[in-house]
């Protein structure tokens, strides 16, 4: 069984508190990640569960074993790391066959699962060259087969993309997504990168601040933010966010009315660009706002408005007539307004 | 590009490399050369006589080996002592490990004539004055400063995640070590260890102050000076400085990691 | 991984080693220099400085070390600063300029011995020029100066190379754009070399002046091999104490004296030239 529990768990350095009490449970062959901006805690939280660092206070679990004192080679896991950590004075054959030497399997059996998974990650026409002969990308696929080879019941992965170029980045991030769900094993990844998040995950824990403020399928995660930093970490642009004031129980903007959470006072509207509406003319159900920024990213053409004192973005055909200091006006769709508290930033 | 700073480089390079010339031409010269007057500056007969000479001289052979042998007990303890102590300042963010640098900077400031005559006195008593084992451990503390602070940056330029790396795949702290960095660092390592030789090797006044039948070979050259001749100095002097042209050109590419940077 | 205790574990030898073997001899020495019968006093000291070739020595090697360490930091500097200009030639000239580094000072001595005694290639150089009719010896008492710039020339070949590799070292950590900067500000290279490089290179020049000054101070086995005891220097002193005359009491006054004068040296240039932090800033 692969699965990883983390219970309360604390790491300090110093006076710095890195994990603030975090919880979270990975299911067998689940892939989860873990997304947050740099510092937020989500390297720790795997170096945790792998057993590089210690927890100040806490249990980590894999399986039904508890693993919290357990050196790393203990632990049955695997671990790709942001930098590969290919070794560099042994072949790629060496290299992938590493673990299964350390584990004492015959010769016979070592060769075989080489090739195997050296067969899994292309690599078969590199088992003889030094790491000094290989690019970026194929170390990449070095190190995930390393990590393979040893058949971990939870194989953890640190950044494993962000030292590539962007198109080998989207084309490595593919046979990573086709890769796990062939092998079945079970996955924590972290990542800042939120679109890597987002195409790869089962779940997605988001991090902040040494703590997960949320946890779910990134489906759920980009539709229901559970606050304003997750909306505007997640999506590109951000979620758009408009201070409103409700009375009796609405929020009227312009033409716009909506039931409100909260019966009376201010309150956030979040909204995600590509969910707007955009028309040239006044609009029965929409508000409107001034052009800024008319920005053609070819799928369509981005627009940064202002309304109140607030930008905020929308997306419009790429045809669309829109000039910087023209009014227009928008419809946000139905069922897409979510609503935050104008302090906490919690979602109501 | 200008002529003047290559007549420059040039004139320096010649500076360094006349006097090598020099020696190793008198060496390799008859004994009437090495009298003769005035003497060429161009080799007229070579030959091997006035080196034969100096091998034949009693002790000489003895000498060498016991520097040989003070050189390797130096070599042996400077990384035994000083591999895991640099490996230490490279791995772990410890209290105390600033004190421990500065420990190691702050020998540079006492010369070894300090060290040496104590030391005798106290060899004399616990049975180690003339011993090899007395000189290589005097020459150890000479050595073990730079060992540490070399194989420190050494090990640092190992990186971290390739220990963690063997160590999720399987192995002890120990395993991770002897497989994946030892293997890594042995060239630095080697040029430590030649650095240390060399420095053995080297040294005159410890020698000499710490032994008195068992000489290494500077230590024994330095007690002859006054009585021998020329030729033997000279065939001497080229001896002692054949290890040092071999021991640069071994360590060409650590120059900086043993000495500029050591020193900062 | 409980790694608390792992580290001074592994620094323990070195530590105790180093406690043993330098610790241990500076107060040692201390106890030995300032012994006088059973008691305590400065007997040694005085039985030092009375000594026929007390004040020679001091005087020579103070002097030795005014002259050399200079020589050696103006020479190594302009090596260092010439290298850059080399192109690809770099390394290969620093390569056969830091040769001298693995040569002992006793090596050092004997090869200028060959260029310096009665019969040897430079009296047979003066004499091709035509400026020296019979060989004559310059290693003796009667020549003091040549004798002691024969030291100095065999001092300045053997250990510049050091000098250098730690100024080189220090050079290569001044950012280019700075002085690239100030040459787009209309620097000349004069003024970039006294305004920019030389403040910047403040550190090693510092470590430099440090070793070779404390080095200079103990100056023996050249001296020996050049001119036996004609030029009689401290640490040469300490050892004919030792060695000739069997009296670790005075040679250890000698050698308190060397650490004395290297101590004092090491301060004085971290106070005159103090590296203050936001150099590097």
């Amino acid at each position: 069984m692969g699965s990883i529990r983390v219970e309360n768990v604390v790491k300090r350095f110093g006076k710095v508190e890195a994990l603030k009490g975090v919880r979270l449970q990975v299911q067998d062959q689940e892939f989860l990640v873990l997304l947050g901006p740099s510092g937020c805690g989500k390297t720790t939280l795997l170096r945790i569960v792998a057993g590089l660092e210690t927890p100040t206070q806490g249990e980590v679990y894999i399986g039904e074993r508890r693993v919290t004192h357990l050196p790393p080679r203990l632990r049955g896991i695997a671990m790709v790391f942001q930098n590969y950590a290919i070794f560099p004075h042994l072949t790629v054959y060496e290299n992938v066959a590493f673990g299964l030497r350390m584990k004492r399997r015959p010769e016979a059996a070592i060769r075989q699962k080489v090739r195997e998974v050296a067969a899994l990650l292309r690599i078969e026409e590199l088992l003889e060259r030094y790491p000094a002969q290989l690019s970026g990308g194929q170390r990449q696929r070095v190190a995930v087969a390393r990590a393979l080879a040893v058949e971990p019941e939870v194989l953890l992965m640190d950044e494993p993309l962000s030292n590539l170029d962007a198109l080998l980045r989207l084309e490595m991030r593919a046979e990573l997504k086709r890769l796990l769900k062939e092998t079945r094993t079970t996955t924590l990844y972290v990542t800042h990168d939120q679109v890597e998040a987002m195409s790869l995950a089962d779940r997605i824990a988001v991090m902040r601040q040494g703590e997960i403020v949320q946890l779910g399928t990134p489906t759920e995660i980009y539709h229901h933010p559970a606050d304003t930093f997750v909306g505007g970490f997640i999506g590109n642009p951000p979620m758009n966010f408009l201070p409103v004031v409700a009375e009796g129980g609405q929020v009227v903007l312009d033409g716009l009315r909506l039931p409100s959470p909260a019966e009376r006072g201010p309150l956030l509207l979040g909204i995600r660009a590509e969910d707007l509406e955009v028309f040239p003319e006044p609009v029965e159900g929409g508000f409107a706002a001034r052009v800024l920024v008319v920005e053609p990213l070819g799928p369509h053409l981005q627009l940064t408005l202002e309304r109140e004192g607030t930008t905020f973005r929308a997306l419009a055909d790429p045809g669309f007539a829109a000039a910087p200091g023209a009014t227009l006006y928008l419809r946000p769709k139905e069922g897409r307004v979510r609503f935050f508290h104008p302090e906490t930033g919690k979602a109501l | 590009m200008r002529v003047w700073p290559w007549l420059l480089a040039l004139a320096f390079t010649l500076w360094v490399l006349l006097p090598i010339y020099l020696i190793a031409l008198s060496a390799f010269s008859p004994r009437e050369a090495v009298y003769a007057w005035p003497k060429a500056f161009l080799p007229g007969s070579l030959s091997l006589e006035t080196l034969r000479f100096f091998f034949g001289v009693e002790g000489v052979w003895r000498a060498t080996a016991t520097s040989l042998v003070v050189a390797g007990l130096t070599v042996a303890f400077s990384l035994l002592l000083g591999a895991p102590a640099g490996y230490a300042l490279a791995r772990f963010p410890f209290p105390g490990r600033d004190a421990f640098r500065v420990l190691l900077i702050l020998t540079r400031a006492f010369p070894i004539v300090v060290l040496a005559l104590p030391l005798a006195v106290l060899f004399l008593r616990v049975g180690l004055y003339d011993t090899p084992l007395g000189v290589a451990l005097v020459h150890t503390a000479l050595t073990l400063p730079f060992a540490v602070l070399v194989s420190a940056s050494l090990f640092l330029s190992i990186p971290k995640e390739l220990e963690e790396a063997a160590w999720t795949l399987g192995c002890t702290r120990t395993q991770a070590f002897v497989k994946v960095v030892l293997p890594l660092a042995l060239p630095g390592l080697a040029a430590t260890a030649i650095f240390a030789f060399i420095t053995s090797w080297n040294e005159v006044f410890a020698a000499s102050v710490l032994t008195l039948q068992n000489k290494t070979l500077t230590a024994y050259l330095l007690t002859l000076l006054d009585e021998s001749p020329l030729p033997f100095k000279f065939a001497g002097g080229f001896f002692l400085v054949v290890p040092a042209l071999v021991f640069l050109f071994l360590v060409r590419r650590y120059l900086f990691t043993l000495w500029g940077i050591s020193h900062r | 991984m409980n790694t608390r205790y792992l580290p001074y574990l592994l620094i323990l030898p070195s530590v105790l080693f180093l406690l043993l073997f330098f610790g241990w001899p500076v107060l040692s020495a201390f106890l030995l220099a300032f012994r006088e019968g059973e008691g305590w006093g400065l007997g040694q000291f005085r039985r030092m400085a009375q000594d026929l070739y007390f004040q020679d020595a001091l005087r020579n090697t103070l002097l030795l070390t005014a002259v050399i360490v200079p020589l050696q930091v103006a020479l190594a500097l302009g090596m260092a600063l010439l290298l850059p200009r080399l192109g690809g030639g770099r390394d290969l000239f620093l390569y056969f300029w830091t040769i001298p580094l693995g040569i002992s000072d006793l090596a050092a001595g004997i090869v200028w011995l060959a260029i310096f005694t009665e019969r040897g290639y430079l009296n047979s150089l003066l004499h091709a020029l035509g400026l020296l009719d019979t060989p004559t010896g310059w290693l003796t008492y009667e020549h003091p100066t040549a004798l002691f710039l024969s030291v100095v020339a065999a001092e300045v070949w053997r250990a510049t190379p050091l000098v250098l590799l730690i100024l080189v070292a220090g050079l290569q950590l001044i950012p280019k754009e700075l002085i690239e900067a100030a040459e787009v500000f209309g620097a000349t290279p004069w003024v970039r070399f006294w305004r920019i490089t030389l403040p910047l290179l403040k550190p090693s020049l510092q470590v430099a002046l440090i070793l070779r000054t404390v080095l200079a101070f103990e100056v023996f086995a050249v001296v020996v091999a050049l001119g036996g005891r004609n030029l009689p220097v401290l640490a040469g002193e300490a050892y004919f104490w030792y060695a000739d005359y069997q009296n670790p009491g005075v040679a250890a006054a000698y050698a308190v004296l060397i650490l004395g004068i290297s101590l004092a040296a090491t301060f004085l240039y971290l106070k005159a030239l103090r590296v203050r932090e936001e150099v590097y800033g």
